[in-house]
């Protein structure tokens, strides 16, 4: 009887739970330090969204969960890094437009180029282990090794520092609280892209054939679409969320260094699996969860910040094991 | 007498097999090498080598358990190798003083805290699908980093633990000379582990041989076979979890009785040694419990002659630049050998040598 009482509310006690939780810090935290603390938050949680949903969307479609995923969100971080630096005069000019122009160039080339490395993996090495989860994990693991390592001859060995573009980097003061203008963006960015995902999905043929591959593989072969074309065209555009997500990351955190992806891909990991792995929704609520608990919980309790969201993670995989927003199969 | 199943059949011509074939002369042999690697090559460095491919055979064996006869992928094996690791150390470390007795209860703590450990992740993945397991136990393993770091009162934060050893296993032991050998507190603790590992080893061949390991071996190649066979998948994968992971917990507890100190990165790594736990299992060979040792000597030894190679190719062959380039980026070539090895030879080194063996016949 309990359990039916649960399942039926299952999705407003989630949503009642989410504002407890929202509001919570508030007796801790001074008013103005919550703002602040709060847009930081959101602003990480946007940026977890951009790696946690391409991790999602390629699981969801491909039933492939990507190990590599890090590793394409440090290429992404370094192809801009390298933009950046070609374009030192446009990030340091104290000039919106030319900023705005660097930061885009630097997004679209590191799209571009981690799409094709993501082309690459997905046609030589992921192709060959369609099927098994087991061999997925152990050959993206693998690739992870050989990219991280690519980097290193590439790039360097060192840590180096990102230049954050001049008019980014400066704040708003809205009745005493300070806004860090490049988490503003952060939070745009991240909304454009869950709105250009979902436009795509829901309103786009291509989107509608995805989503029938995610129901039917099967079927949708039959019915005469490419689905291996499909697979690459998923896996390259996860490749693509991965490096806007490291770009953006990099320029959040102001560095770039070799093993970047593992830690970002960790909390890629505890979002999915509290958001329902194969869910875009479900990604975003996710991310954002794990985003504003750190920056609540790193301002409250500093040592206790990493654990905070693995104990959330084991919560709510204790409440409902396939996450929040969980997609049938 | 009721006639023989074929289970017993095959079980009576294996034990008939079994003293016959070159195979068992190898392991005897390979067991006669390490007991005599101290005698035969008194230096340093050698018998540091032979004990960690000792230890890491070990290890990758029960990491084996979990990867190869139960099909699940597990990134926290180095988690509880180093939980064995910081327990032993703190009994007789830290918190207490060196004697045998704080010995024991170190490695018994060490045993229960993974047995409990690998219930609760088990209960917490295996409910759902069982690659929750790999990013479950990856969070968790950077968490025990931070917080073996971060609670450094507790812990020795990153400067880590030094291990002193009880009566004849310490370092200032000596007992005189045996044939051209001191027997010193360090050789007798190189064949206490051995003895340790050679225990620990035999006990995972009757695990994986055992009906229970068969069981594993029908969830890990059909689960839902097993499971219309009425077989409790999640039980028996459970079981087998926890029996992998104590293993892995007593082994660190033994690789901090050798290397005589227990610090972050070097006993929970999850790049340092998880990888290297990865890398000697899928090279040696999943779901064959030798290939860890073919794997272990194969990484041991190429990690530990790799700046004498770098060097020797320097000397040798100035003009060969793509041989340095080779060496200089020596995990890109692991990284592609593996990938290569999972692809191509997914049984690894010894499944590979078996079938070409078995193909022979």
């Amino acid at each position: 009887m309990e359990e039916t009482i649960l399942k039926r509310w299952s999705r407003e006690l989630t949503i009642a739970g989410a504002i407890v939780l929202f509001l919570l810090p508030l007796i801790g935290i001074p008013g103005k330090t919550y703002m602040t603390l709060t847009i930081a938050g959101l602003a990480m949680g946007m940026l977890l969204f951009l790696v946690a949903s391409g991790v999602s969307i390629i699981f969801g479609l491909m039933d492939v969960l990507n190990f590599a995923h890090g590793a394409l969100f440090a290429w992404g971080a370094y192809v801009g890094f390298t933009v950046f630096g070609y374009l030192m005069k446009w990030v340091e000019a104290d000039s919106v437009l030319q900023n705005f122009a660097a930061f885009s160039l630097a997004i679209v080339a590191a799209m571009v180029v981690v799409s094709l490395v993501g082309i690459v993996l997905e046609k030589v090495i992921v192709r060959r282990v369609y099927g098994s989860h087991l061999f997925q994990i152990l050959i993206t693991f693998g690739a992870t090794i050989v990219l991280v390592e690519l980097i290193r001859v590439f790039w360097g060995p060192n840590d180096e520092v990102m230049t954050v573009p001049l008019t980014f980097s400066k704040s708003w003061d809205i009745m005493d609280i300070i806004i860090n203008r490049y988490r503003v963006i952060c939070i745009a960015v991240g909304l454009v892209v869950y709105g250009v995902i979902q436009l795509i999905l829901k309103k786009t043929k291509l989107g509608t054939i995805v989503r029938a591959g995610v129901e039917d593989r099967d079927m949708v072969q039959a019915m005469g679409h490419n689905i291996f074309l499909l697979f690459t065209g998923v896996f390259a555009a996860g490749a693509a969320l991965a490096a806007l997500g490291g770009l953006t990351m990099s320029l959040f955190s102001l560095q770039v260094y070799p093993d970047m992806g593992g830690t970002y891909l960790l909390f890629a990991f505890i979002v999915v699996i509290i958001g329902g792995l194969g869910s875009v929704t479900g990604s975003l609520v996710g991310a954002l969860i794990v985003g504003l608990t750190y920056n609540y919980v790193a301002y409250l309790v500093p040592w206790a910040a990493a654990g905070a969201n693995i104990m959330i993670m084991i919560i709510i995989l204790l409440i409902r094991p396939t996450g929040l927003f969980p997609v049938g199969k | 007498m009721a006639e023989a199943t074929p289970v017993q059949i095959f079980h009576m011509e294996e034990k008939r097999r079994q003293y016959r074939s070159g195979g068992f002369f190898l392991k005897v042999g390979l067991l006669a090498l390490f007991v005599l690697v101290p005698f035969l090559f008194p230096s340093f460095k050698t018998v540091d080598l032979a004990m960690q491919i000792i230890i890491f055979a070990t290890l990758v064996a029960s990491f084996d358990i979990l990867l190869g006869y139960t099909g699940i992928l597990s990134f926290g094996h180095g988690m509880f190798f180093g939980i064995g690791a910081y327990c032993v150390a703190f009994l007789v470390g830290k918190y207490g003083t060196p004697s045998y007795a704080n010995l024991a209860l170190g490695f018994v703590i060490a045993a229960l805290v993974a047995s409990v450990l690998a219930l609760v992740i088990s209960f917490l993945s295996l409910r759902v699908k069982a690659i929750f397991f790999a990013m479950i136990t990856l969070a968790l393993a950077e968490l025990a980093i931070v917080l073996a770091t971060k609670l450094s009162g507790f812990t020795g934060g990153e400067d880590g633990i030094s291990l002193n050893m009880p009566g004849v296993l310490a370092v200032s032991f000596n007992a005189g000379n045996f044939l051209g050998l001191e027997i010193t507190g360090r050789i007798l603790t190189y064949y206490f582990i051995l003895l340790a590992c050679l225990g620990l080893f035999l006990a995972m061949l009757r695990f994986t041989h055992s009906p229970l390991g068969r069981v594993l071996q029908a969830i890990r190649d059909n689960v839902e076979r097993a499971e219309a066979l009425g077989y409790k998948t999640f039980v028996f994968q459970a079981i087998s979890i926890t029996f992998g992971c104590v293993v892995a917990a007593l082994v660190g507890g033994l690789y901090g009785m050798w290397v005589g100190y227990v610090n972050p990165e070097s006993c929970l790594g999850v790049l340092s040694i998880m990888l290297a736990i990865l890398l000697m299992c899928i090279i040696g060979g999943m779901g064959t419990l030798y290939g860890g040792i073919v794997g272990a000597a194969f990484f041991m030894i190429t990690e530990t002659f790799l700046p004498d190679l770098q060097h020797l190719a320097k000397d040798f062959f100035p003009s060969a630049v793509l041989l340095h380039n080779v060496l200089e980026r020596w995990h890109l070539v692991l990284g592609v050998l593996f990938i290569l090895v999972v692809i191509f030879f997914p049984k690894g080194i010894i499944g590979s040598v078996r079938e070409f063996i078995d193909r022979r016949k």
